[in-house]
């Protein structure tokens, strides 16, 4: 009776922690890094959920370029995309329409209202994916191997791609993005950590800017006026906050901490 | 048969074809008039750090004029346009509060 007692406990016990500890985030491969899963309507619709895979689109396009320029909310299922909007030419359908070219490829049409099987097949499931494609995975590969490496994230460093020129994603597009002057970038400036002995961040505008302008940070994820009298911790930046908007997600993770902590200890 | 003569069937054709074609001028000339505005209103994003506070209130004000006529869009275009609006609005909005902040800090 004492043993069995003793048994349950310890199940008890367990079943405790493992419930107050909560699962543990599988670390994902490199190719699935960024990929968002879009399902507003597609169930309801019949279809599979969308598959939006960011490493197949940033090494053409900014962030800034999609989020605001054509409209993107910065979270998965914020926009809420109707197959409707894509028809009309937005949203996905400002590219995906069969007639928008890139590298002198139309690119594919996104949504109709009517399809036949063979439709399904050949485009539908592009998006809305069925079932994992080590098609992708290849691709992602040949893709990656070229390009600078990085320790996280999907292992590539895209900050030195672009300032090397082994990408130039376009920030500017016709009909949809509105002509501005050339960006006068803000100097960069350093961050104290609140950790003894953990270097300063150094936050360059000019890498940030590159990708996203002004608007896409401010003021909606960087809210402070003054610098430094919004104060930040990592567990805020942890849960998704601040830089976690994008570092985690789709930007490198966090945890390579000397991406961010770079200024030289005195 | 009464039939109507030939010129005056004309000239009413004529008539309803140029209100025809004047309703659809209009309402194109409507959209394209405020995607222009639009256009001009958001393109100061990149320099609004080297506007006077002056010329961003003015920003700030189209912005507002433009949410009502955005909003009389059907439902795609609303969601689009509006979200961009929003964006490029607080944009200035918060440059404008950065300003005046650091011009009532004393240095």
């Amino acid at each position: 009776m004492k043993k069995i007692s003793c048994v349950l406990l310890f199940l008890l016990i367990g079943a405790s922690i493992t419930w107050a500890a909560g699962t543990k985030k599988r670390k994902l491969p490199p190719y699935e890094f960024g990929s968002v899963t879009i399902n507003n309507y597609s169930q309801q619709s019949g279809m599979p959920p969308v598959v939006f895979d960011h490493w197949i689109h940033r090494q053409y396009y900014t962030c800034r370029l999609c989020h605001v320029d054509v409209g993107f909310g910065m979270s998965a299922g914020a926009t809420k995309i109707r197959a409707a909007d894509n028809i009309k030419g937005y949203f996905c359908g400002t590219c995906h329409n069969g007639r928008t070219t890139h590298n002198k490829k139309a690119v594919f049409d996104s949504c109709a209202k009517e399809y036949s099987r063979e439709a399904y097949n050949s485009r539908c499931v592009k998006c809305h994916e069925i079932e994992k494609s080590t098609l992708k995975e290849d691709q992602f590969f040949k893709f990656a191997q070229n390009l600078p490496k990085e320790r996280f994230g999907n292992g590539i460093n895209w900050e030195k791609a672009e300032s090397e020129g082994l990408i130039k994603p376009i920030d500017q597009l016709e009909g949809v993005s509105i002509n501005k002057a050339k960006l006068k970038i803000q100097p960069d400036f350093a961050l104290k950590s609140k950790v003894e002995g953990m270097p300063e961040i150094i936050f360059s505008h000019k890498k940030h800017t590159v990708w996203n302008g002004c608007e896409l940070c401010h003021p909606e994820i960087f809210m402070g006026i003054k610098r430094g009298a919004t104060k930040y911790t990592m567990i805020e930046l942890f849960e998704g906050k601040y830089c976690g908007v994008c570092h985690d997600k789709v930007a490198f993770p966090q945890s390579d901490c000397q991406r961010c902590h770079t200024k030289a200890v005195q | 048969m009464n039939t109507i003569p030939y010129g005056k069937t004309s000239k009413q054709l004529v008539l309803v074809l140029s209100f025809i074609l004047y309703a659809f001028l209009t309402t194109a000339h409507g959209q394209e008039s405020w995607r222009t505005d639009f256009d001009e209103t958001c393109a100061r994003t990149t320099d609004a750090m080297s506007l006077s506070n002056n010329e961003l209130k003015v920003l700030i004000a189209k912005c507002d004029q433009l949410q009502t006529i955005i909003e009389k869009q059907e439902e795609t275009v609303r969601k689009v346009f509006l979200k961009r609006l929003q964006m490029c609005k607080n944009l200035y909005v918060y440059v404008l509060e950065s300003k005046s902040a650091s011009e009532k800090t004393p240095k």
